[in-house]
């Protein structure tokens, strides 16, 4: 059964999170929530919790819709009045109460109501699923299942699925299937455990962390630093994380785990008072949602200054700056050198992370059926990099389990099979394997329709390499161009990739894709060297690398062969401007798109102006003239709009109508692939476009809209600069008319010179010094 | 030639409502201004086979309100075919403009009634309209051509001396009378309702009954940041429709129509472009001086609220009493769609003439580009 309309019940935070990410996806979906107590008759008041929960969504940053008018596929309601209503649903998801008592008696109510064939499932973190369905009808136990979402339900990829004995296998499957290609979620089957995957251990990682840090007297700042950023794992470590979910879920989730574990599991060796995480509670010092926790903002004195706690004294002083020889070493050594270290926080991640991995792999099976899944669920449920068992290889399985050794600790059994074999997962015959909990090994499977290029990188040499990018190619006749430079800018290396993709793809190959699996499609041009450049004063070197660029991207466009582009995270500036030369885009919905240039003071000039002109000017739903298109390609890049998903990046113009999106990140490569290979039959390059430009009257419009700006404190000195340079630009310069076609080859000119002009600017040369000190844009 | 007595014999306007977020967002408006003539047409009686002509003023004469829009209200509208229809354009004065050309018209013995109407939908069509394109030449040499209106607010703030808290208080003033009159259903009788895909809109939108100097002062400049003037002593963006019915004495007199006020007489002036908000003083001495009075024989003014600024520094000028000044509030409460105010300040000083048993009235605004325009009205 396809699921045309679901249902969220509890408007709280996760409930109502889940209610706009199925609305994201297109999915019309009814919210309700219980009745206010004390509200008055009124029809609309009744509904308050749910209407409240969507309004504050609608303010929220990060957004949990993905554009504002996902929010009209959201309808409010109430579980008096709407009750009814839920027998149109497919899935009915509950998200109320963590007490089973009152689920029990919701879903005994909507077993009156619900119809056959439809689903409904739990997003409880805490309760078994036995527990949730006794006494409960067959039938509602066939169609019952635990949809473990993670927070917020937008962003977190992971979804963990738990059936029970009864549940009817095609719902697991069609409600797996739905979560991975319409939700766009990482699904992770678990057993029904304490915790089920993610929480298990992560709860684990966090009280041990916790608990080591105290007894070795390991500040807050040290404890983040040294199990955050060398670990792969995000930068809030572990006290910045805890200020982020709220110090008060820790004694709810400790007191949870405490109560459902099984008395043999190590968790209860680590539970112990933390006095200081009571007084911080109680003092209101809930973490980020409050007045701070581990960290705080102190305002005083009109500053800012980011304090941490003192774990021994309870009292705040600035984040002391963390110097410590394991995590220096990290950085060229990775997690490997880091427990290797003999100061104090190499042998505080050893003593953490060797308990964390040593618990992961006592656990599989019985959370999950194998190794990739707890990977999985820890890195897109935690944002870990590597999952444990991916973190366990990078330490080396046989040094780990060495280790134990010496020091007396038990080694569980699947970590001595790793240690006696090839470790957790190995590269075997092109396919990456994964160790079996027999001790054998076996693939690791994609789901049909997910491609990675990490897979494909396996198999075989790239077509063409350089430092900056690669060829790789994807079978069926698609090429992949794979940028890999930091943040993945662009530099001349890349167009020489570029290039070469030009003289490879239409001798046997019938379509290109730009792609990479970094955090980011790319973040632009290569600053530094532009920098570098200018502080030389190799003026020619700039120019020539916005020629380069300009002659790359036009040739991309121009060649016999389709061009998709497939973002994922920032496609800024030049990124964005690759996105504009393809003949299709296929958009991760997590894509955030924009030409960003007049943020580091200079314009687009790979094209970003001449392409987003012809798009708007395009565009039927503008007012016909010649200015229309002009001033909304001076709004979007003058003020360095970013689209903040591939939504946004539609209504802005950065997609086209008919750009396809898609929501799971390991499906992006497949479908780009798909895309191209559609546009093969017939293909035919898109022939130049004339556009009809105002010229200095258009120009002059502008300079008064900038000048307004200016007064209202909206446009600084240097905005001034960059914006009436743009003004001249997107209109065509001093001799055009809108009589007169003006060229794309004569726009990508004043693109050029444009960029050239303000690039010399000492205002320009601030803002992109600024920039990559601080990455953040300068406002002089 | 016989000099004829032109009469004001009928006024009406649509609700006015906040541009972009209001009620009316979704009005045509050409539809809008065809519902308030038909209105009129009921509410004061006129024939129409006798109206001569339909003048509309609009400030951005394109897109819904475009080509001859006013041909094309007299369609909306089921006017006969041989009411001929023009449209007019003196920015913020165009329906003032409108009823002045009536009145020439009929002076001449050109005609004996007109429907003289002002739209603007600020929801629909942009201020300076889809394709702004400036002379460049001008925009170099003579930039106040195409000054913001904002900016001319701020200049006049700052030459006559305006404070901040004079125009709030003015802001508030307005607010408490038009709530006042809204309240006591003193507004009801001048608007049509507009029907709108089923729905009924039938009350102004932009007044706010509640606003206090307090919310005000926290507000931040709106148009400079070192500047007094902010959203609150502006008048709002707006969608409005208005129409008055102008006939000569005899005919009004004739057809037992009942006239509101006689137009004593009218003026137009340039002013200086960067403070365009003074543009009424000019234009109401010539207006006073044609009419043979004084400011102080005026009894009833309607100044439009374009902004605070400029309205007390016209004040200020004219020596003009504002205790007789928008005795139902002005436009910075009721909102001032920019091609309907004329009439809708002329119709409504003609109308509080006749409410309140005065003797004569003035209507004055400000033109965007430097200009001002002024009615004086006696009791008919």
């Amino acid at each position: 059964m396809a699921i045309n309309q679901a249902a969220v019940i509890g408007a709280g935070v996760m409930g109502a999170g889940i209610a706009a990410h199925l609305a994201n996806a297109g999915v019309p979906v009814l919210l309700l929530d219980i009745v206010p107590p004390g509200a008055p008759g009124g029809a609309d008041d009744r509904s308050a919790l749910a209407r409240g929960a969507i309004a504050r969504m609608l303010k929220a940053d990060p957004a949990p819709f993905m554009w504002k008018r996902a929010a009209n596929l959201v309808t409010p309601g109430n579980l008096e009045d709407d009750f009814d209503k839920l027998a149109g649903c497919d899935w009915i998801v509950e998200a109320v109460l963590e007490d089973p008592k009152v689920k029990r008696d919701l879903y005994q109510r909507l077993e009156k109501v619900r119809k056959d064939g439809s689903v409904v499932s739990s997003n409880t973190s805490t309760l078994p699923l036995k527990l949730l369905t006794e006494g409960l009808p067959e039938r509602f136990a066939r169609d019952f299942l635990i949809t473990h979402f993670f927070n917020p339900p937008r962003y977190m990829a992971l979804l963990e699925l738990v059936a029970g004995e009864k549940t009817r296998p095609e719902a697991v499957a069609e409600i797996a299937a739905f979560g991975d290609r319409v939700l766009g979620k990482a699904i992770v089957h678990c057993k029904d455990t304490p915790g089920f995957v993610a929480n298990r251990i992560g709860s684990f990682w966090l009280q041990c962390a916790a608990v080591e840090a105290l007894e070795r007297g390991i500040t807050v700042e040290d404890a983040d630093a040294v199990l955050g950023r060398p670990l792969g794992i995000p930068k809030t470590g572990v006290f910045g994380l805890l200020d982020l979910v709220g110090l008060d879920l820790m004694p709810k989730v400790d007191a949870s785990l405490a109560a459902t574990l099984p008395p043999d599991d190590a968790y209860h060796a680590l539970r112990r008072p933390f006095p200081l995480l009571d007084k911080l509670i109680a003092e209101g010092y809930t973490g980020r949602k409050g007045k701070g926790g581990f960290y705080r903002l102190n305002r005083a004195d009109g500053g800012k200054v980011k304090e941490a706690v003192d774990l021994k004294t309870g009292d705040y002083a600035p984040a002391a700056k963390v110097s410590l020889g394991s995590v220096s070493a990290a950085r060229h050594g990775g997690a490997k050198a880091l427990v290797a270290h003999g100061d104090r926080g190499g042998l505080y991640a050893w003593a953490v992370m060797s308990q964390v991995l040593a618990y992961a792999a006592s656990l599989v099976p019985e959370i999950a059926d194998d190794i990739p899944a707890v990977d999985r669920a820890l890195r897109t449920g935690y944002n870990w990099k590597f999952g444990p068992f991916e973190l366990l290889d990078k330490l080396g399985a046989k040094d780990v389990a060495q280790r134990l050794t010496d020091e007396g600790r038990d080694v569980p059994p699947l970590l001595q099979k790793a240690a006696e074999t090839e470790g957790f997962y190995r590269v075997k015959d092109g396919r990456l394997q994964y160790l079996t909990v027999d001790g054998g090994y076996a693939n690791v499977e994609r789901a049909e329709g997910v491609l990675l290029l990490s897979d494909v990188k396996l198999q075989g040499a790239p077509l063409a390499k350089n430092g900056s990018a690669s060829l790789w190619d994807i079978g069926d006749g698609v090429v992949c161009l794979e940028v890999h430079t930091k943040m993945n800018t662009m530099d001349p290396e890349v167009f020489k990739i570029m290039a070469k993709a030009l003289e490879i793809v239409p001798k046997g190959h019938k379509a290109l894709v730009v792609y990479n699996e970094g955090t980011h499609f790319s973040a632009g041009a290569n600053l530094g060297l532009a920098m570098f450049a200018a502080n030389v004063g190799a003026w020619p070197t700039i120019e020539d690398m916005v020629a380069e660029g300009q002659k790359v991207y036009t040739a991309l466009k121009r060649a016999p062969f389709p061009v998709v582009a497939a973002p994922s995270g920032l496609a800024l500036g030049g990124g964005c401007e690759i996105l504009l030369a393809s003949d299709a885009v296929q958009a991760h919905a997590e894509s955030y798109i924009g030409l960003v240039e007049a943020g580091v003071g200079v314009v687009p000039a790979w094209g970003g102006c001449k392409e987003l002109l012809a798009r708007y000017a395009a565009d039927p739903r503008r007012p016909k003239g010649p200015m229309p298109p002009v001033a909304a390609a001076f709004e979007t890049i003058g003020l360095a709009k970013v689209a903040k998903s591939a939504y946004e990046a539609k209504e802005l113009g950065f997609l086209r109508a008919g750009d396809q999106i898609t929501f799971n990140r390991e499906r992006l490569l497949a479908d780009a692939k798909q895309r191209a290979l559609e546009l093969v039959e017939g293909y035919q390059p898109p022939a130049p476009v004339d556009l009809f430009l105002p010229g200095p009257s258009g120009k002059a419009s502008l300079a008064f809209a900038l000048r307004d700006l200016h007064a209202k404190g909206q446009a600084t000195e240097h905005d001034m600069v960059v914006a009436t340079t743009l003004a001249e630009v997107l209109t065509g310069g001093a001799k055009a008319d809108f009589t007169e076609p003006t060229s794309e080859d004569a726009i990508l000119k004043m693109e050029r010179a444009a960029f050239m002009r303000l690039v010399k600017t000492p205002g320009t040369l601030a803002r992109v010094e600024h920039m990559l000190e601080t990455g953040k844009p300068l406002r002089n | 030639m016989m000099q004829r007595n032109v009469v004001i014999a009928g006024y009406a306007r649509s609700p006015f409502t906040f541009a972009h977020k209001g009620e009316m967002v979704k009005l045509r408006p050409d539809e809008m201004a065809a519902q308030v003539v038909r209105g009129l047409l009921e509410r004061s009686g006129v024939d129409p086979k006798d109206v001569e002509d339909l003048i509309v003023g609009c400030a951005f004469p394109e897109g819904e309100q475009g080509l001859n829009v006013a041909r094309l209200i007299g369609f909306l509208a089921e006017l006969p075919i041989a009411v001929a229809g023009t449209t007019v354009n003196r920015f913020c004065g165009s329906s003032m403009q409108a009823i002045h050309m009536a009145a020439g018209s009929i002076q001449m013995d050109a005609g004996e009634a007109f429907l003289c109407a002002g739209i603007e939908s600020m929801s629909r069509v942009p201020m300076a309209g889809f394709n702004p394109l400036l002379h460049p030449g001008l925009a170099e040499r003579f930039p106040a051509a195409y000054i913001s209106m904002g900016e001319t607010a701020e200049n006049v703030a700052r030459r006559h001396q305006i404070t901040r808290a004079r125009q709030e208080e003015l802001a508030v003033e307005s607010h408490r009378k038009a709530a006042a009159a809204q309240g006591a259903g003193k507004l009801k009788d001048e608007i049509v309702a507009m029907q709108l895909n089923g729905a009924t809109v039938d009350a102004d939108g932009c007044i706010r009954a509640d606003t206090s100097l307090e919310a005000l002062a926290g507000l931040k400049p709106a148009f400079a940041t070192d500047g007094s003037v902010t959203a609150a002593t502006s008048s709002p963006l707006t969608d409005g429709a208005s129409a008055v019915l102008v006939t000569s004495e005899d005919y009004a007199k004739a057809h037992g129509l009942k006239p509101l006020a006689r137009i004593r007489s009218i003026a137009v002036a340039g002013c200086d472009p960067d403070v365009m908000g003074m543009g009424p003083v000019a234009a109401t001495n010539k207006a006073l001086k044609r009419a043979g009075l004084t400011v102080k024989d005026l009894d009833i003014v309607e100044l439009n609220e374009a902004f605070a600024a400029q309205a007390l520094a016209c004040a200020d000028e004219l020596g003009l009493d504002l205790e007789k000044a928008n005795l139902d509030g002005g436009a910075l409460a009721l909102g001032h769609p920019l091609g309907a105010t004329g009439a809708r300040i002329t119709g409504k000083a003609a109308a509080l003439l006749q409410r309140e048993g005065k003797q004569f009235a003035l209507a004055t605004q400000c033109i965007g580009g430097g200009q001002g325009i002024a009615t004086i009205l006696e009791a008919a």
